[in-house]
């Protein structure tokens, strides 16, 4: 657990959210982890797998829609799976959707060919008007959970999904931010 | 049985649950055989219907809504088969799908679907949801009365023939739909 996976726990928290579904990747394995164990303890949401970030947009929205709370913890190349969704579904209806991504393909990435969609992704979900918020290692603790508890706010307020891309690349030897 | 006799035959039972409906030729019927406040159509997302369904019921587990009602077709269903093991997984009890499997995509000129050789209620058998199969309209009517008196998650397998009816195009706007659904669900919910 790093300093930033600890403040995007905090940042959840804050939210007081009824469900979280989630995919995984390696990044965020902790913060799954965490909620997977506490799923549906007092003041922990249910946290649940999904199969494809696509069918989490139509989930995730029913359960808005249904005035409950909810979010989905993912990896950014899902978004290629879930742009349709997102767009016909969650800006089409106005259907306000926190999505927490970590991203791939930046600084220290090994993969030589995830960049080619995650490195897109920022300008890909500008092109959606699906507002994009941007936490990395320049961001203090605080930033990153109060990122994560602002961003649900703001798909609240203005209606819309709304997405927080989390770098964790940090450069060695620091730990954590 | 056509498309629109089903929809017909299922109307009295889903009066007052949530109802997701697939996009194209199925919300158009719905729509023009009556169209309500707890119907939410999915005027463009192929497949998700089934999704937003679950969504739904995981929600309202808990509150005093009955059922959560998804109408899917085949076609449909196939372009999102996850959303059944997920239906699996999380076994949502106040589900029930009603799959209208005439074979074709029947909203872009009746080409074929998998559904010639592979059968979707074996698969949501598969999965762990309580599976009906019905071909006419008191079996549909009985099977869906069931799926009200039992724990699901449901999956109701109609078959009906290809063959869309002639309704008028459905040109609401989306944020209206949801709003009205919302409105509909929270008074209904007593919020």
């Amino acid at each position: 657990m790093t300093a930033r996976t600890d403040a995007v726990i905090a940042g959840i928290d804050r939210l007081k959210l009824d469900f979280l579904a989630y995919l995984p990747s390696s990044s965020i394995a902790p913060i799954i982890e965490h909620f997977r164990v506490r799923s549906g303890l007092a003041g922990s949401p249910v946290a649940f797998p999904i199969s494809r970030e696509e069918e989490g947009v139509g989930i995730v929205g029913g359960i808005a829609l249904a005035g409950r709370r909810g979010a989905m913890l993912i990896q950014d190349n899902g978004f290629g799976n879930s742009l349709t969704a997102l767009t016909t579904f969650a800006i089409a209806y106005n259907v306000p959707l926190l999505v927490l991504a970590n991203t791939r393909g930046g600084l220290g990435e090994y993969n030589s060919m995830i960049h080619s969609f995650s490195g897109r992704v920022p300008a890909m979900l500008d092109v959606a008007r699906i507002p994009a918020f941007l936490v990395d290692r320049r961001n203090s603790r605080d930033d990153w959970s109060g990122t994560v508890a602002e961003a649900y706010r703001h798909a609240e307020m203005t209606h819309r999904p709304v997405v927080v891309l989390m770098d964790f690349w940090a450069p060695e030897p620091a730990a954590g931010i | 049985m056509k498309r629109i006799e089903a929809l017909e035959a299922i109307l009295p039972a889903i009066e007052v649950v949530p109802v997701v409906v697939t996009c194209a030729a199925t919300t158009r019927e719905l729509a023009a055989l009556a169209d309500r406040p707890n119907y939410l159509y999915l005027l463009d997302s192929m497949g998700l219907a089934v999704s937003v369904a679950t969504g739904l019921a995981l929600a309202l587990g808990n509150e005093p809504i009955e059922r959560v009602i998804a109408i899917e077709g085949d076609g449909s269903l196939f372009m999102n088969l996850n959303a059944l093991a997920t239906l699996g997984f999380l076994a949502p009890e106040k589900l029930i799908v009603v799959l209208l499997d005439n074979g074709v995509y029947g909203s872009t000129a009746d080409v074929p679907t998998y559904a010639g050789k592979l059968n979707l209620a074996d698969m949501a058998r598969s999965v762990g949801a309580v599976v009906a199969v019905a071909s006419d309209r008191e079996a549909v009517v009985a099977a869906l009365d069931r799926a009200f008196a039992e724990p699901g998650p449901h999956f109701l397998h109609v078959r009906i023939e290809p063959g869309n009816a002639t309704c008028p195009l459905f040109l609401a706007d989306p944020v209206a739909l949801k709003v009205r659904f919302e409105t509909w669900l929270r008074a209904r919910l007593g919020r």
